[in-house]
């Protein structure tokens, strides 16, 4: 694809590990959170582990943003998908994430009316198309998606579309990274920013990393080469005694982000005083609810949803896995009881979920004496 | 966005696809992503135009990027 092969010139790639290997002194180890799931999946499809010096570790972050539904919210979504008049549409992924009574898909089988889309606006459409049902779009997604869910609440308005609701789970980034950093025995020397969520929210909103807990920031990309040059990054401002927000992905990220989204956000929703995250637990102010304002296309608003917090199953740690406190393998179900055809918990459903993406690329190559799902 | 030309999240999440927009109808434009044609709402990048390479994800355009000749003729 155009504008894509130099973002994944070998010869780039071998000249910024080597930069990398003389960035760390031998015996050190420095541990770099990849927050996005974008990126978790990008590191492992390309096996950019195998490029770095043993000194330098990856730990994957929350930022996929299936995984960090929690059950009880997949139950809710059930609970609207079984209302006799309502059709609930959401994005793939969602289908297939387990809460206390099955999945999405399950309630399908069951009887209920749900639909795949790859956008609102086709949730919007599909409104449109059966006046006597209720859709209901089921969003979820960090500042990069929630846009998306704004502009199509702003459309559902200007429409005076009567048979249209949204089942709001945006969730923001900067709250799980303060959870994170605020984390006791912290084991994070410096983060890699997401990229898109970026584009959204700009560069500007991680100072707080650099500035209040100490931490180098590099906002990057999602092809080999950009990763490698954000870590690169990172490890030049330790050498040099910087800590600050540094913008490897200045081909689409600015500093302010995109202020037309931010407004159509605001425009459209609100802060909820809490909300529950997978493996982080409750976070204040981390999500979106739909603003009073838009009430009528608000399915919080319209039905009443159980709500209830679901345990996640025992065996299942995605918890740990999100927060970088073990890797995939360390699960003592990863690849067994958990794989991508029968995921236990989320980090194995979406593919961008550390689970996956490891069990997608990278358990074949671990060693022997390594057995994954041992 | 259909997702038949990416190997990553088909459907959702933090993942964006950028496309060339071939043609703009008000507040749709028509893009195309590898080889297919698709449709995105451009309401946040109001200025897209024929040739303009855009992020999309979920259906809308994110923002516009700079084009390689733009960043050579910046730097």
């Amino acid at each position: 694809m155009k504008y894509v092969d130099e973002y994944r010139s070998a010869e780039l790639a071998r000249g910024l590990a080597a930069e990398i290997a003389s960035l760390v002194r031998p015996g050190e180890t420095v541990r770099i959170m990849e927050v996005c799931g974008g990126h978790t999946h990008a590191i492992y499809r390309h096996g950019l582990e195998d490029l770095l010096p043993p000194e330098v570790e990856l730990v994957h972050g929350p930022g996929c943003p299936v995984c960090v539904i929690p059950m009880g919210r997949v139950d809710d979504a059930i609970a609207l998908a079984e209302e006799e008049d309502v059709t609930l549409a959401t994005f793939g992924d969602m289908l297939r994430v387990p809460g206390g009574r099955g999945s999405l898909l399950e309630a399908k089988a069951r009887g209920a009316d749900v639909r795949m889309v790859y956008s609102p606006l086709d949730a919007l459409d599909l409104a449109a198309k059966l006046p006597d049902r209720r859709v209901v779009f089921f969003a979820i997604g960090f500042e990069t998606t929630a846009p998306a869910t704004a502009v199509t609440l702003l459309r559902a308005r200007a429409e005076e579309a009567p048979n249209f609701a949204v089942f709001c789970n945006h969730v923001t980034i900067e709250p799980p990274l303060r959870a994170i950093l605020e984390t006791p025995g912290l084991r994070v020397d410096a983060f890699i920013g997401p990229g898109h969520v970026s584009t959204v929210i700009g560069t500007d909103a991680y100072r707080f990393i650099a500035e209040e807990y100490g931490r180098p920031v590099a906002v990057s990309a999602f092809e080999p080469v950009d990763l490698l040059q954000a870590m690169a990054m990172l490890l030049r401002q330790r050498a040099e005694g910087r800590c600050e927000v540094e913008n490897q992905y200045t081909r689409v990220v600015r500093p302010e982000g995109n202020a037309r989204a931010l407004a159509a956000i605001d425009e459209t929703m609100e802060l909820r005083d809490d909300f529950e995250w997978r493996g982080l637990g409750t976070l204040p102010r981390s999500a979106l609810r739909i603003r009073p304002a838009f009430a009528p296309w608000d399915a919080e608003a319209l039905y009443t949803v159980p709500g209830a917090r679901i345990e996640d199953p025992k065996a299942c740690r995605c918890g740990e896995v999100l927060t970088g406190q073990i890797k995939p393998w360390e699960c003592g179900v990863f690849g067994t009881a958990c794989t991508p055809e029968r995921p236990l918990g989320t980090c194995m459903v979406s593919s961008e979920g550390a689970c996956a993406a490891f069990y997608a690329y990278g358990r074949l190559r671990r060693p022997a004496e390594e057995p994954v799902g041992a | 966005m259909s997702g038949s030309a990416r190997d990553r999240c088909l459907t959702c999440s933090d993942e964006a696809v950028e496309a060339v927009v071939v043609a703009v109808n008000g507040l749709e434009a028509i893009v195309r992503v590898g080889v297919e044609e698709e449709h995105v709402a451009v309401d946040l990048v109001l200025d897209a135009a024929p040739g303009d390479l855009l992020l999309c994800h979920a259906g809308i355009a994110l923002t516009r990027l700079e084009q390689p000749d733009e960043r050579r003729a910046a730097s």
